[in-house]
């Protein structure tokens, strides 16, 4: 199984006590036996769609919940993305990797319901920051460093939003989320570096503890 | 006064915008590199890498529904094989649109035979005719060519977004003919040229005065 499986090499650098790790994430990067699923599912091959489908279920109602926020929208756009794949597998050329094209599938089909069905006015934005003030219980901290986290992740734009969780729980390059957000690679870079810098000022005082 | 921009700057803002991707190992050598080099003597760096090593493991948390989501799309999968076998003209055409054709070239190809002025006769006598031969079928007036991707469903939601009715094709380019009313000429057009799932639509006719 692919969960048990992380064959990306990642960086070895040791600086000033940092080292640099890759981490191990509850999805990766596509692998070539998912090419060979999308074969299968090209000639119908319902297993081979349903092994493919238990891969990617998880991995885009994530994304989904990032674009999206109504859950019947982020199920129904799922399930399209996924029936795309079934209807459309053959026209998978191989040019990019299955990833990528599932995940394209799934963003434009996600900016089309949000097109039909626009996004309920967002409440006030309240704020989550983190006191500088020690709390008295540190598991209750971290929790509120957790909450300002999550707080400062739903104050996002969704294609913010969408950037840091491809990057940070899918594992995605920059060049693959600009494809599959049908945008420069500087785009991407510019939305990660915002979109940091916003998650950063949520944790306020409480940042070095968290670190 | 413009402060210069010190070249210890410009690697500093190089580095520190490729660290999400250097935390998950999804850099290339070139990238990778110059991240390293970097960081190495860069006490701010390393505390924003700290930063994004917290982030994975703080987003790591899901709960997936597998379970009832394959239950829920192996019903669509049945209904859309019930569905093919019942619209066998349908069922061919939409094998011959998914055969791998190069979009590029498919377009080129278009672009071509819409400038030789010999899509027009072409497309307007359709290879097959649906629901009675004997009736004439309507001229269409509007060449589109979908996304390879784009599924039955997303085909039928343009066209009736756009107002069109589907004349013939596809064609080898896989561009299928459109027919729409004159006086929602402009409108629908504007639909199928802003939908996602529409690689190209052209008119080949005359817009009325």
């Amino acid at each position: 199984m692919e969960a048990q499986i992380d064959r990306r090499e990642g960086p070895q650098v040791k600086s000033a006590g940092t080292a640099s790790r890759p981490r191990t994430n509850a999805a990766r990067p596509s692998r070539p036996e998912e090419s060979g699923l999308l074969d299968r599912v090209s000639a119908r091959d319902v297993h081979a769609f349903e092994e493919l489908y238990r891969i990617y279920q998880p991995r885009l109602a994530r994304f989904l919940n990032n674009l999206v926020s109504r859950p019947q929208i982020v199920e129904e756009v799922l399930d399209d993305t996924m029936m795309a794949v079934w209807q459309t597998a053959g026209s998978f050329r191989g040019a990019s990797k299955p990833s990528t094209w599932i995940f394209a599938i799934a963003y434009r089909k996600a900016l089309k319901a949000r097109a039909r069905w626009p996004e309920p006015v967002a409440e006030p934005v309240v704020d989550t920051r983190v006191s500088d003030e020690p709390a008295p219980d540190d598991g209750l901290h971290h929790q509120h460093l957790h909450d300002a986290l999550l707080g400062a992740m739903e104050g996002l734009s969704p294609d913010h939003r969408a950037v840091v969780d491809l990057t940070y729980f899918h594992s995605l390059g920059y060049r693959e989320i600009a494809e599959i957000m049908g945008c420069p690679v500087d785009t991407v870079k510019t939305r990660m570096f915002h979109a940091r810098r916003r998650l950063k000022d949520a944790l306020g005082g409480g940042l070095d503890d968290w670190l | 006064m413009a402060v210069p921009i010190r070249p210890d700057d410009d690697a500093h803002a190089q580095a520190e915008e490729l660290l999400p991707w250097y935390s998950t190992g999804q850099l290339d050598e070139t990238d990778r590199a110059l991240v390293e080099k970097h960081l190495a003597s860069c006490v701010a760096c390393q505390r924003e890498l700290r930063f994004d090593h917290r982030m994975v493991d703080e987003l790591q948390s899901l709960d997936p529904q597998v379970e009832s989501g394959w239950s829920r799309l192996r019903g669509r999968i049945a209904q859309d094989d019930r569905g093919t076998s019942r619209m066998p003209a349908l069922s061919g055409a939409w094998r011959i649109l998914r055969q791998p054709a190069v979009a590029t070239l498919a377009a080129a190809q278009l672009a071509f035979v819409v400038i030789a002025g010999g899509v027009f006769l072409t497309l307007s006598r359709p290879d097959y005719q649906t629901l009675g031969g004997s009736v004439q079928p309507a001229a269409g007036n509007v060449i589109v060519i979908f996304r390879a991707d784009a599924t039955q469903k997303d085909i039928l939601d343009a066209l009736h977004a756009s107002g069109a009715s589907l004349v013939g094709g596809p064609t080898t380019a896989d561009a299928y003919l459109l027919r729409v009313s004159p006086e929602r000429r402009a409108a629908a057009l504007a639909s199928l040229q802003a939908d996602d799932d529409v690689q190209m639509a052209q008119p080949i006719d005359e817009a009325r005065p």
